[in-house]
């Protein structure tokens, strides 16, 4: 069972001749541990497919199945739960809360939760840890670089063993260097279990996920293949 | 990873509701209020103010009044003796008898050598059961034996003795010990000695306690402490009023300050749904936000109002002469009233808390939400409440009772004011339904008005209540003080003074502490000369003799009945208001300037007629009209009024008077009541204060001087001005919001070539329409609740009375007041909005 | 691809083996253009009889003989260096010709056409990204390699994502107007 299941979702805003199909006939599995690149120029529809996986939208029509629950029969408090306890949203930017440190944005959830303060500091250094964060702790969002906030932003979406992580555009507003940590991080996620779905334009990015889907006008045009091993790639490196 | 199978961190968690939930989002409300205080200043500032006042007022109200234990110190009841108390041990022992401890304070009245000047040598124990708070010790110390005196500070210097010194009174040598004053009243000038040493007392008070006794039982001469009335006329209970009007206000403006806050922050919350906040956690930040800007605010404005009355006390002690404790406060209005601005706040606080958490997280987080639904705002609601408030009001005064009826009258007050608060939404969409002609700029602003209702709505709410408010005074006013039965206005001018003569000897008065007859007064050459006396001091050009008649004028109609003195029209009086006699009607019986005052029917003139007369005869009365006016020996109906305005207009001055006609007539007796001085300058409080000491030299001659009551004119002027000055601010403070927030359609105006003259007439036309709009809806709503209140209150001349419309007034809040409005708008809006643009929320 | 400047660099630090310099060669440039032993040594030849590399006088060919740079060496390169290498022609991309050609034939689906390299191109690019993360962490040459290939085809994929821009806004109208306009012939070239 996958851990995302989209069966033919549709998104339409809009109604008559002003009707605006942002999705269509999306069909999509992530399973966990695997890291899946959403790619599509500008207007796609690529940032609708997220916030709809990620229980942000509803869909006009489709069926949107998380660990096999479908989202259509949860109520707004259980889609809420979810998002606190499976889901884990990190946007391009100005994902960290003003006025809390980085250690408090990353318990937010489980605090939201209802787990005890002590407890749910507890786990947010020790996911800062793993992402050797730790050290900016205390610092107010103001206070970190680029690079780091969206570091921290990954690690509020997994903390409390939250399993689907989705990332609209995670690096679009770093530079290179930052921009592959943050995907090497995203990585390191994907082998602890984490299933990841990250939208993109930028190929680079897009090539450091196991598969790559293709999007345009709202729908699935293509898929890349999983890739061979990465021996057989320097075999064909043209001569000099 | 962390994640729920860690073996170390149970990670369950106890819900949304719990504790630790709860705890987190309030650390994030305030987390935010710390560092965005700055943006929330208008709001906090405002309440901060209006605490700030309430509390400076309460604590003046209650403070200023004369203590209401004055006089009686701790106990309820005073018997008071004129003179020396025959067999006093035995009435003390009869007391103490019945009612337990009983304290006797003596005084005798003495001169200070070579003054006229009065002081009183008050025997009294300075650890006497009752008089506690009427002895306290300034310097040295108190009297303990018979040679042995303690002086206030004023006989101190008037005697020239000092503490240690000896002192002279008569006979006997005492030595001054210490200074001494009156904490309740501090004018009172008394030398305290020991009880038992004054042997010729002016008066002796026996102080004691009667709790559920009715006074007049015990004696003629007892008296029970006045309590502090509770009901309207309670300064703390009118200014506990104005404390929840205030809020109100405040309630409605701090609704469009937190509206804006909470699209300010509309991407952060959309960040919070998105990490998995519940609807009912994201409106929990926004209320925490409100409730933190209430409890700030009520507790920085009670420390300004603290900081102001510690400054303003002792000028205050100066003034109302008496001793107030420096936290004399009266907590039982400032206590509510800092819980009422806390209390506001929150509920400010909950529709722009509703109103943000409903927006889709999509929409918020993108900072494009969706266009609000288009709700239909009914009027019907509004105008229920009004028709409701207007009923409730007319039951709450029916007849000629002057007592309204309390529950219906607050009743039909808040189904008033709810009125207008639902009623002004309607309003904004008919604002913009009729603007759909205006030029472009104008048509906009309407729109924008119209369409973000829940900033524009509290604002126009708010508006219209100021409005109201002032309009209700002002009418109201113009009703009561049009009445010319029951006159009120200023007794005088200030250039007018009333020497009152003695009453004649035998007349009955009448004391809070008995009854006696006036002594015979002095001859008329002696009053004569102090009344010159009084004149010379005063520079006075005229002294009129003022006489008085013995009949009565009533009004056998509903309504007030007559109120003021009536004098008889002299040769002398005329000729002093420039009175030609060819003005006056030969067959008038009274003179008046009262306006309409010779419309008025049913009134009625008794009289005890002069003894020996045949009954039923009017004699030397000829003319035809006055028999079947005859209602009877001493009384006539309907007597014929003349109204000439050159007599005075002051309540105490001759503004009726009868003509010698009607004295003849009908055989009126006359005598002197007093005289009549005018100055050319308005006499100086120097001037003043020694005309009442000429006049004190005489036993029952008093003066009376232009006091304080304002008159008519000056009671509208000033609700009308009050009413503009608070209209405007609460425009200036929305009007701000509400242009600040929605600068987008500007940008696009711009950009087609639009210029400062296009931002600045379309601010001008926010702040004009909601000018106007709260003047018409506030004017409206005034007089709803003015004509309902009015209607079948017989004693204030039900709807007639309101045929006096303040019409400059009401011109001055329809159209002066939001042409104000949209001129400041229009010269304050000249530079660019210092917030980015952003599509409100709704 | 200029292998004679690359033995000059190595020279450059000192005098250098035949063999040996094949191996650096290979080390240096991340392992990715293996080089053939005969190649080296006709290079060496050229480079000799250029005189911008001097030799041992011993004789033999084998692999024993010491090469070394001359003044005239350095000097060639640093102006190799310092030179921006000339990439005013653009070289003949079989991508654009094919997208070319398929515009005037009917009945081919274009978008589909450049979908199909786009996946292809992504698939690469997986590759040589999973390289990067597995090995180019300890060899920075191999990454610095790497980098350049993924900027290459990264920058292929936005063509083809300009070109599809382009069909979609203007195509109709262009293939009507290119039909009717007489057929120009000039030679495009930017200035050297």
């Amino acid at each position: 069972m996958s851990l995302l299941e989209l069966h033919q979702v549709s998104k339409t805003y809009g109604a008559g001749p002003s009707e605006v199909h942002a999705v269509a006939d999306i069909d999509l599995e992530v399973d966990r541990g695997s890291l899946i690149a959403i790619m599509g120029p500008s207007g796609s529809g690529k940032s609708t497919l997220l916030t709809i996986s990620g229980s942000l939208e509803e869909p006009t029509s489709g069926e949107v199945l998380i660990d096999g629950d479908s989202l259509q029969k949860m109520s707004r408090n259980d889609k809420a739960r979810l998002r606190r306890r499976t889901i884990g949203y990190v946007f391009q930017e100005f994902n960290l809360l003003a006025g809390l440190t980085a250690l408090e944005n990353v318990s937010l959830p489980l605090e939201l939760d209802g787990v005890s303060a002590k407890k749910a500091r507890l786990a947010g250094i020790a996911v800062l840890e793993d992402l050797g964060l730790a050290d900016r702790a205390t610092r107010y969002p103001d206070q970190l670089s680029g690079g780091e906030r969206q570091r921290v932003a990954i690690a509020r979406a997994v903390i409390g063993g939250r399993h689907l992580l989705l990332a609209d555009e995670p690096s679009g507003a770093l530079d290179q260097a930052n921009g592959e940590a943050v995907m090497r991080m995203l990585l390191s996620a994907c082998k602890k279990g984490v299933a990841a779905v990250v939208v993109t334009h930028d190929a680079q990015l897009a090539s450091w996920a196991d598969r790559v889907v293709f999007l345009r006008d709202g729908r699935i045009v293509d898929q890349t293949v999983p890739p061979p091993s990465a021996e057989s790639l320097v075999q064909n490196v043209p001569q000099p | 990873m962390t994640s729920a199978s860690d073996p170390v961190l149970d990670l369950r968690g106890g819900g949304t509701g719990s504790l630790a939930a709860r705890r987190a989002v309030m650390r994030w409300a305030w987390r935010l209020f710390r560092r965005e205080w700055r943006q929330q200043l208008l709001v906090l500032a405002l309440i901060v103010v209006v605490v700030g006042a309430i509390f400076v007022a309460a604590a003046v109200a209650t403070n200023n009044p004369t203590p209401n234990n004055l006089g009686f110190g701790t106990a309820s009841d005073l018997a008071s003796y004129q003179g020396a108390v025959p067999h006093l041990s035995t009435k003390v022992a009869a007391l103490e008898h019945r009612f337990g401890r009983i304290q006797v304070i003596e005084d005798e009245t003495l001169a200070i050598p070579g003054s006229v000047d009065t002081y009183q040598l008050r025997a009294e124990s300075s650890h006497g059961p009752f008089s506690t708070p009427m002895l306290s010790l300034v310097a040295g110390r108190y009297p303990t034996g018979p040679g042995e005196v303690a002086l206030t500070e004023g006989v101190a210097s008037a005697l020239n003795v000092h503490i240690e010194q000896l002192w002279s009174e008569g006979a006997t040598q005492r030595r001054v010990v210490g200074i001494v004053e009156d904490p309740l009243d501090t004018l009172d000038a008394f030398a305290l000695v020991v009880p038992g040493q004054v042997r010729n007392p002016t008066e002796v008070d026996l102080l004691f306690d009667a709790p559920g006794v009715d006074p007049s039982t015990i004696g003629p001469n007892v008296a029970h402490v006045s309590s502090v009335a509770l009901g309207a006329a309670n300064p703390e209970t009118i200014i506990l009023l104005v404390a929840v009007i205030g809020m109100l206000l405040v309630a409605l403006i701090a609704a469009g300050g937190f509206t804006v806050l909470a699209q300010r922050r509309l991407r952060s919350l959309g960040m919070l749904s998105s990490i998995g906040a519940t609807e009912k956690q994201v409106r929990a930040v926004v209320r925490t936000n409100g409730a933190v800007v209430g409890v700030a605010g009520a507790l920085l404005g009670a420390l300004l109002g603290l900081i102001v009355w510690l400054i303003y006390r002792p000028a205050l002690e100066t003034s109302s002469f008496h001793v107030i404790g420096t936290f004399a406060l009266p907590w039982d209005v400032i206590g509510p009233a800092m819980g009422l601005a806390v209390v506001a706040a929150y509920v400010a606080a909950r529709r722009p808390a509703r109103i943000v958490a409903k927006v889709p997280i999509v929409a918020a987080l993108s900072g494009r939400p969706v266009e609000p639904k288009r709700v239909h705002r009914s009027a019907i609601p509004g105008v229920v409440l009004l028709v409701v408030s207007f009923v409730l009001l007319g039951y709450s005064t029916a007849g000629n009772n002057a007592k309204p009826h309390v529950p219906l009258l607050v009743g039909g007050l808040v189904a008033l004011v709810s009125g207008v608060v639902l009623l002004a939404p309607f309003f904004l969409s008919l604002a913009a339904s009729v603007g759909r002609h205006a030029p472009i700029a104008t048509r906009l602003a309407l729109r924008d008005l119209a369409r973000y209702r829940a900033r524009s709505g509290p604002a126009l709410a708010a508006t219209s209540i100021s409005v109201m408010i002032a309009v209700i005074i002002a009418v109201a006013a113009s009703a009561r003080y049009g009445n010319v039965l029951d006159y009120t206005g200023p007794n005088l001018a200030s250039n007018q003074i009333v020497v009152y003569a003695p009453p004649p000897a035998g007349t009955q008065l009448f004391s809070p502490t008995g009854s006696s007859t006036a002594p015979k007064p002095p001859p008329m050459e002696v009053l004569n000369e102090r009344v010159h006396e009084i004149a010379e001091a005063l520079g006075a050009i005229s002294a009129i003799e003022l006489e008085q008649t013995n009949a009565n004028l009533s009004h056998a109609g509903p309504g007030r009945n007559w109120n003021g003195p009536i004098y008889v029209a002299t040769h002398g009086l005329l000729k002093a208001f420039g009175i030609a006699s060819s003005q006056v009607d030969p067959s008038a019986d009274i003179l008046s300037m009262r306006p309409g005052l010779s419309g008025i029917s049913k009134m009625q003139l008794t009289w005890s007629p002069p003894s020996g007369l045949p009954d039923g005869k009017v004699p030397n009365h000829k003319s035809p009209h006055s028999n079947p006016n005859s209602c009877g020996n001493g009384c006539l109906w309907n007597p014929k009024i003349e109204e000439l305005s050159q007599l005075p207009s002051g309540a105490s001055a001759p503004n009726t008077v009868f003509t010698e006609h009607a004295v003849h007539a009908l055989g009126l007796q006359t005598s002197l009541a007093g005289w009549f001085i005018s100055t050319v300058h308005p006499p100086t409080a120097a001037q003043i204060r020694n005309a009442q000491l000429d006049a004190s030299k005489v036993w029952g001659m008093s003066i009376e001087t232009k006091n304080s009551a304002p008159s008519g004119m000056e009671v509208i002027d000033l609700a009308t001005l009050a009413g503009i000055v608070l209209a405007l601010a609460i425009l200036a403070m929305s009007v701000g919001l509400i242009r600040g927030e929605t600068a987008g359609d500007l940008r696009t105006l711009a950009a087609t070539g639009a210029s400062s003259t296009t931002r600045r007439t379309i601010t001008a036309a926010t702040a004009g329409a909601l000018g106007f709009l709260g003047a018409l809806l506030g004017t409206v709503a005034g007089y709803i609740g003015v004509i309902g209140w009015i209607r079948s209150n017989s004693l204030n001349g039900g709807i007639s009375a309101l045929g006096n419309v303040p019409l400059a007034n009401l011109l001055a809040i329809l159209v002066a007041m939001p042409l104000a409005a949209a001129v400041v708008a229009w010269l304050l809006a000249g530079r660019q909005p210092p917030v980015i643009a952003r599509q409100p929320i709704e | 691809m200029s292998v004679k400047h690359a033995l000059l660099g190595l020279l450059s630090e000192q005098p250098k083996y035949g063999h040996q310099l094949r191996q650096e060669f290979e080390v240096k440039t991340g392992d990715v253009w293996p080089l053939n032993v005969g190649q080296v040594y006709t290079t060496l030849q050229r480079l000799e009889r250029d005189g911008l590399v001097e030799s041992d006088e011993a004789d033999s060919e084998g692999p024993q003989k010491w090469f070394r740079i001359t003044a005239a060496g350095e000097q060639e390169l640093a102006r190799w260096l310092m030179t921006p290498t000339d990439l005013t022609v653009p070289p003949r991309n079989e991508l654009v010709i094919k997208v070319l050609v398929a515009l005037d034939i009917p009945g081919v689906d274009e978008r589909k056409l450049l979908q199909i390299h786009r996946r292809y191109l992504v698939e690469l690019m997986q590759q040589w990204t999973r390289l990067k993360d597995d090995e180019g962490q300890y060899d920075f040459r191999l990454a610095l390699v790497v980098d350049a290939e993924l900027f290459r085809l990264d920058s292929v994929i936005r063509w083809l994502d300009a070109v599809d821009g382009r069909l979609k806004r203007e195509a109709p109208a262009l293939r009507a107007a290119s039909a009717e306009l007489p057929i120009l012939r000039r030679r495009l070239a930017v200035r050297k």
